[in-house]
């Protein structure tokens, strides 16, 4: 009896494209005398001996990033932090920013020209992708098949950021752009202190203000800017992160959601890249 | 992983496709393994053909220390005409190929 597939779109296309993988591999293998350059081009490689594989690839280890190595911050975070979250006393602020700006080595700061986040220690869930500029879509997102495979499933939101497009044009859209997007927070800009009475000083400071966010529990680390304002304080959570910032978190799986530290940068001359730390 | 080369890669075609089949997650992660190995073997292979023996050493090595600098383009461009285009020519005729399976896929 012939075998069907419960899903024949997918064997096809795994069938078929294994195969073609193997023989890209061999050809490249063959052709270059590999034996002169031996394990250099292993290295090179993607996943270089698990294709072609019977059951599919589990892409934990990018959950996983950074993990070990923050280990000893986690620890000491969690001596530090307190057990329920909730917003820090002074005293706990400022022993964290001691302790995050020796670890990190850069200036992590409470407030920066006078303004304050309204807390440091919260709940943060995940947002969906922004529209970069006019004409923008989901697909064009994704840098490869394995950024859609890992965050296309969280979507595009309806409407723009709270400060537009990053970019006026898909022609004017350049490599920073594409970072402030792809590392984004939503804050909740309008719960800061002195927000009422200053809104268009506060609108301009908090415009891809970056910062640092911490999960407590692994020590993984992201560099991201403020790119939208939010959640709504009955929402519970108390900050947003993009696709790429929960990955980077270790927090993209399951319910999205969990407790984070998150301070300012003092990046005056622009020299902290975006991105995990 | 992104590559030097990831800017001249364009893969919207086939994550418009991936986006219509009703794929679970591990489904979905195993073949964009498939086609982000495809793509980068394929380069590989487009770039190696036109380089010496010993640029191939040279090439291999910066690859391994910093896969995303993008002076390896400058470096290639020194020692390739038109290598822009031909990593672009590369990847697209594969991308195709992989569309018109998918196109396929969606009969089965």
């Amino acid at each position: 009896m012939k075998f069907t597939s419960k899903r024949p779109h997918f064997e096809y296309l795994k069938n078929k494209w294994t195969a073609r993988h193997k023989s890209l591999q061999n050809k490249l293998w063959d052709k270059h005398k590999i034996s002169l350059i031996g394990g250099l081009l292993l290295l090179t490689v993607p996943n270089p001996i698990a294709l072609p594989i019977s059951q599919p690839i589990h892409a934990k280890d990018d959950i996983l990033a950074g993990f070990d190595e923050n280990a000893v911050l986690a620890k000491k975070l969690q001596d530090d932090l307190p057990k329920e979250v909730r917003s820090l006393n002074p005293d706990e602020e400022e022993n964290l920013l001691q302790t995050l700006s020796g670890y990190f080595g850069f200036e992590v700061t409470g407030a920066i020209e006078g303004i304050k986040l309204n807390r440091n220690f919260g709940l943060i869930g995940g947002e969906q992708h922004l529209y970069r500029y006019p004409g923008d879509n989901v697909y064009a997102h994704a840098e490869n098949t394995m950024d859609w495979a890992k965050y296309g499933s969280a979507g595009i939101a309806s409407g723009l950021g709270a400060w537009g497009y990053f970019s006026p044009s898909k022609q004017e859209f350049t490599d920073i752009d594409k970072m402030r997007e792809k590392y984004y927070l939503a804050i909740q800009t309008f719960l800061a202190p002195g927000f009422a009475e200053n809104v268009a000083k506060y609108r301009d400071f908090f415009k891809y203000r970056k910062i640092l966010v911490i999960n407590p529990k692994t020590g993984q680390a992201v560099v991201a800017v403020v790119g939208d304002a939010g959640p709504a304080e009955w929402t519970g959570k108390h900050l947003g992160g993009s696709p790429e910032v929960m990955d980077a978190l270790g927090l993209a799986m399951g319910p999205r959601k969990g407790p984070v530290l998150y301070f300012f940068i003092d990046d005056k001359e622009n020299k902290i890249s975006l991105g995990p730390k | 992983m992104n590559y030097f080369y990831t800017k001249y890669i364009v893969v919207e075609k086939l994550i418009e496709e991936f986006h219509q089949m009703d794929l679970s997650k591990d489904e979905q992660h195993h073949l964009a393994l498939l086609v982000d190995s495809s793509l980068h073997h394929a380069i590989l292979d487009e770039i190696l053909s036109n380089l010496s023996g010993q640029d191939k050493k040279l090439f291999l090595k910066f690859l391994k220390d910093d896969p995303e600098n993008e002076k390896l383009m400058d470096f290639l461009k020194d020692k390739v005409e038109g290598v822009e285009e031909k990593i672009k020519k590369a990847a697209d005729d594969l991308v195709k190929e992989m569309h018109q399976d998918m196109k396929k896929a969606k009969e089965k």
